[in-house]
């Protein structure tokens, strides 16, 4: 379960401060999918950033699965990340210097696993790169690229998957597969999904929508 | 964390993420063991080729016989050891011919080094000897032949004894420039001085003790004898051998050394870029990373690791391509060197190893381990900026680094601080000057076309950036312009020291009668030659009216002694005047001119009177100048000069120096059948054995001065490779909106050549002042400025950075603007 409440941030400007977040209270589920909605812009991937521990809130707190991650310090919130969280992001972020296989099992290697190699395997078989593991992503498609950083995703089994516009980059009809291979994972391993899009169609798909207009909440379902 | 650092490295490697940063090391590496290397195998030889100048290591000179317990000792040391003995002796041959010549007799182990020359005849093929002649028979010089009509088995007598004449004698290595002695040379065997009965106490001889070896064991001995010598003996090395020829070797030295720092430092330089750059790529893979799980620790590790396997594979690949480098140099110019380079040991590999460790702890490990600081919020927002910041404490860990690897390679504090002093003065200058000039360049540029416009707006959008940037540059070309001034005016030094006619031939003893003869003979045979000077053997008495003590003892002070007067109306040509004035031309007032170290070390100043006896007459002169020589030019040089008219009245023979070619040599034979009181001294072998080591040196210092330059290219690379992301991040954004090719290409070239100029202003200004604390602390030389290295540093920047710029960009005008900005 991840709560939020009274979340702000606010940057220093020049003479000024820059409220980027008003004080979000929310609550998500453990298994539900959620998506956050509103305009560039508005702070969505700021909310992101805070709810998966990225960045550091000005006010309020983020509590997930009874954890107050607001009162870790990076390197807490890291070890937490490792063990609960998964991402999914719009410019894929995957290591240019890696394999799609390397890539993968980088969350496995940095959790000290031993089978890494495998698993990483098996994961990109799921997402149907079995075939490519030996590839740079460099020569890969966007869509292929996204798989790799999906089945990465899901790498370290985490209880909550936050992705961050992740069609943005891909055009509708690979956008769609890549949604579809992100709902069956979810729903295979019962995964908390944390979803920021400005895409109405994609954020029908969750179970609910928060939508956030010059950083604060202004409905929700 | 089981991602071990190989798997890393290996992966970055791949790639391609690493290239910049392990070339940077390697070439630091290879550029210091290379270089020292190949000066610390150049040093030995021409050290021992110096030595040859001694024909030892090590000689203790003195009036008395020297124990022969040192010898013993020496022996037990593993040095070899050898005696010789000069001293001034009639020769007879026959009933009447008889010749005062310089005898000297030697040990069968002389010489300990270098060659000793003769010929089977007299002015015959010059033969190389290995030791000097067997007991029993003498070498002449050729000049006595005639002299004392004796052919080659005929006998002469030297005191009690007889011997056969078996050689004529050419050359010893330590015949030197000592005028002590004069007359033409006798060898014969060490052993035989006993029989000739000539040596007696308070005769005026010279005995030397010469010992060589193991530079080690040398040192060694030398500690050990050290405290042993008394008055009357003197421990002489290189410098002492031939004052000139050391000096030349100390001032190589120098520059070899300087120039091995300054390949520290560039190395420093490049490394410190290639690391920063390659920790701002870093900085996404960081954030991906940690977003994945990673600590702070995890990635300090990770590139702990990593940059310790950097540096061990540097070190080896370094240390190899040292060695190689050398090792190439040698194989290639080493039938053309005629000297044999001596083994260059472990340390120029330790200096490498060392070098990459301090070049990573201080120059690449400050930003890699502020990665681990990297916000992993770089996942969500890529144009985060980055949190680089340099510190205070970074420049002054890289000030130190550098400052310490500087004085440790040249092991003097004096080179170091003058390239700081001339670094410090383009770091602060050019951090000033280019932030204003930068700021001052849009208001300017606004008003100009488009070209100008894009590239002033660049140059001051980045304004920070660029002027660190420009430092770079400036230290850079600084460093090697103060390189290519050291090395030129070294090298002109060299040259006007011995010029080409430089007189290799002395003729002494030349009686009045005989001058206007000797002088139109040279003439008309138009061999070039010094004016003849007056010559007068007279005694120094007293100074202001108080005599000075009377010993026999040979060190220098302030005693009574003998000296060489002469006379002049113009002070001589290559005398520097000092203190006072010159006297009138036609003044006959009682007065002389003192060269400096003879005033110094008699003790006397300006106004001091000093006492002398010619023949039995004395008199009392007035010292009213100092003067300076340049004991370095083969003219005939004099301690003590006077007005012409005071010493007209005493009975003068004259000397002359004259320039002989090698073919020309035949000319002795009939000017000493001519003139046979007159004697000769060749000193043509010594000229060219000094003019050989000295242009070896040059080479050496035309090649290190390349391959510093090389490191100096690759700064310049590295410091233009920091800015090509950003820079084709834009130019590609301006090709997408339609920009052309010129526009494109114009901008970068007036925005480099911008930073180019401004570069080559600081780094001419910075190599001045270095230059100048390098030349009048350091090399011992007269600073002048030159103005030629002006232009030549301020266009070269620009030309140089402006040409290295666009091609590091060209990219961005020959791939697609996608293709670029996706790679990027």
């Amino acid at each position: 379960m991840i709560k939020a409440e009274n979340l702000q941030k606010r940057v220093p400007m020049v003479g000024s401060e820059l409220e980027i977040l008003k004080g979000i209270t929310l609550e998500i589920k453990s298994g539900e999918s959620v998506a956050i909605i509103g305009v560039s812009g508005s702070g969505k991937s700021t909310l992101l950033g805070l709810l998966a521990g990225l960045d550091e809130a000005s006010g309020g707190r983020v509590v997930i699965n009874g954890t107050d991650i607001s009162a870790l310090d990076e390197d807490q919130r890291a070890l937490f990340r490792g063990q609960h969280v998964g991402f999914v992001f719009q410019s894929f972020q995957l290591l240019p210097a890696l394999t799609a296989l390397e890539n993968v099992m980088l969350p496995l290697e940095l959790q000290g696993q031993s089978d890494a190699q495998a698993q990483a395997r098996t994961l990109l078989q799921r997402v149907g790169l079995g075939e490519r593991v030996e590839h740079y992503p460099r020569q890969m498609s966007g869509g292929e690229q996204q798989r790799v950083a999906i089945a990465r995703a899901f790498a370290n089994s985490p209880t909550i998957l936050f992705a961050d516009e992740p069609t943005g980059n891909l055009d509708t009809t690979t956008g769609n597969h890549i949604i579809d291979l992100l709902f069956e994972l979810n729903r295979e391993q019962s995964t908390t999904l944390v979803l920021v899009t400005h895409d109405l169609s994609l954020a029908e798909r969750c179970q609910h929508r928060f939508r956030l207009e010059s950083g604060a909440l202004v409905g929700g379902d | 964390m089981s991602m071990t650092a190989t798997r890393m490295l290996a992966r970055d490697w791949r790639g391609g993420e690493l290239g910049v940063l392990v070339a940077a090391l390697v070439l630091a590496v290879a550029v210091v063991s290379g270089i020292s290397a190949f000066t610390t195998r150049l040093q030995t030889a021409l050290a021992q080729e110096s030595h040859r100048f001694l024909a030892a290591d090590r000689v203790v000179r003195s009036g008395d016989e020297a124990p022969a317990a040192w010898l013993e000792e020496a022996t037990q040391r593993s040095l070899s050891t050898a005696q010789v003995l000069t001293f001034p002796s009639m020769i007879y041959a026959g009933d009447e011919a008889m010749v005062l010549a310089s005898v000297k007799a030697v040990s069968s182990t002389y010489p300990l080094r270098g060659e000793l020359r003769y010929s089977e005849e007299p002015f015959g093929d010059v033969l190389v000897g290995l030791s000097g002649p067997a007991p029993g028979t003498v070498w002449l010089d050729s000049r006595l032949f005639p002299l004392l009509d004796v052919a080659i088995g005929d006998r002469v007598a030297v005191g009690e004894a007889e011997f056969t004449v078996v050689a004529a004698a050419r050359t010893e290595p330590d015949q030197g420039g000592s005028f002590l002695g004069l007359g033409p040379r006798v060898l014969m065997h060490y052993d035989d001085i006993g029989a000739t009965d000539v040596v007696q106490p308070g005769s005026r001889v010279e005995y030397r003790q010469l010992y060589a070896g193991d530079t080690v064991r040398v040192a060694d001995f030398e500690r050990w004898l050290q405290p042993q010598l008394v008055e009357g003996q003197r421990l002489l090395d290189v410098n002492e051998g031939q004052p000139g020829l050391g000096q030349a070797l100390q001032r190589a030295e120098s520059f070899l050394l300087l120039a091995g720092s300054l390949g520290v430092v560039l190395a420093g330089v490049a490394i410190a870029l290639a690391a920063r750059r390659f920790s701002e790529r870093h900085n996404d893979y960081v954030a991906i990373m940690k977003s994945l799980g990673a600590t702070s620790g995890d990635i300090t590790r990770l590139y702990g690791r990593s940059l310790l396997l950097l540096g061990l594979v540097a070190t080896v690949l370094g240390c190899s391509l040292g060695w190689a480098l050398q090792a190439t140099f040698f194989d290639l110019f080493g039938d053309q060197l005629p000297i044999t380079p001596g083994p260059a040991g472990l340390r120029p590999y330790g200096i490498g190893a060392a070098t990459a460790l301090v070049c990573l702890l201080c120059f690449a490990w400050p930003p890699l381990q502020r990665l681990s600081q990297a916000s992993p919020l770089r996942v969500l927002r890529r144009d985060m900026p980055l949190e680089q910041r340099r510190t205070l404490t970074d420049y002054a860990f890289g000030l130190a680094a550098v400052s310490g690897l500087m004085w440790w390679y040249s092991g003097d504090w004096k080179i170091t601080l003058a390239v700081l002093s001339g670094l410090g003065a383009t770091v602060l200058l050019g951090l000033g000057l280019s932030l204003t000039l930068l700021r001052g360049g849009r208001l300017v540029g606004m008003s100009a076309g488009s070209i100008w416009r894009l590239a002033l707006a660049g140059l001051q959008r980045r304004g920070t950036a660029n002027a660190l940037q420009v430092v770079i540059f400036a230290m850079a070309i600084m460093l090697l312009l103060v390189l290519v001034l050291v090395r030129t005016s070294l090298i002109d030094a060299w040259q006007t020291q011995l010029p080409e006619n430089t007189p290799n031939h002395f003729a002494l003893n030349i009686a009045p009668e005989d001058v206007q003869d000797i002088e139109q003979l040279l003439r008309s045979e138009e061999v070039p030659g010094a004016p003849l000077y007056p010559m007068i053997r007279g005694r120094i008495l007293s100074v202001n009216g108080e005599d000075l003590p009377q010993t026999d003892d040979r060190e220098e002070g302030r005693r009574q002694r003998e000296a060489n007067l002469t006379w002049s109306d113009t002070l001589p040509a290559d005398n520097q005047l000092l203190e006072g004035r010159w006297w009138e031309p036609s003044s006959d007032a009682a007065e002389v001119s003192l060269e400096i170290e003879f005033a110094e070390r008699f003790g006397v100043v300006l106004g001091d009177r000093i006492g002398f006896q010619v023949g039995s007459e004395p008199f009392e002169a007035t010292v009213t100048s100092i003067r300076q020589l340049d004991w370095q030019s083969f003219n005939p040089n004099f301690w003590l000069v006077f007005p012409p008219r005071l010493l007209a009245p005493y009975p003068a023979t004259f000397m002359t120096s004259f320039y002989l070619q090698p073919e020309e040599k035949p000319f002795l034979n009939g000017f000493i059948r001519q003139f046979p009181t007159v004697t000769v001294v060749e000193m043509d072998v010594v000229v060219e054995q000094v003019r050989g080591i000295i242009s070896q040196v040059s080479a050496a210092v035309e090649l290190v001065l390349g391959v510093i330059m090389a490191a100096g290219a690759l700064v310049l690379v590295a410091g233009v490779q920091a800015s090509v992301d950003a820079r084709m991040h834009e130019s590609s954004i301006l090709r997408a909106l339609g920009a052309r090719r010129r526009l494109v290409l114009g901008g970068l070239l007036i925005e480099f050549a911008a930073m180019g100029l401004f570069a080559g202003l600081l780094a001419t200004v910075g190599a001045e002042l270095s230059v100048y604390i390098l030349q009048a602390q350091v090399m011992d030389m007269d600073y002048s400025p030159s103005p030629w290295v002006w232009p030549i540093g301020v266009g070269g920047g620009a030309l140089l950075i402006a040409v290295l710029g666009v091609f590091s960009c060209r990219k961005v005008v020959s791939s697609p603007p996608l293709a670029v900005l996706r790679e990027l």
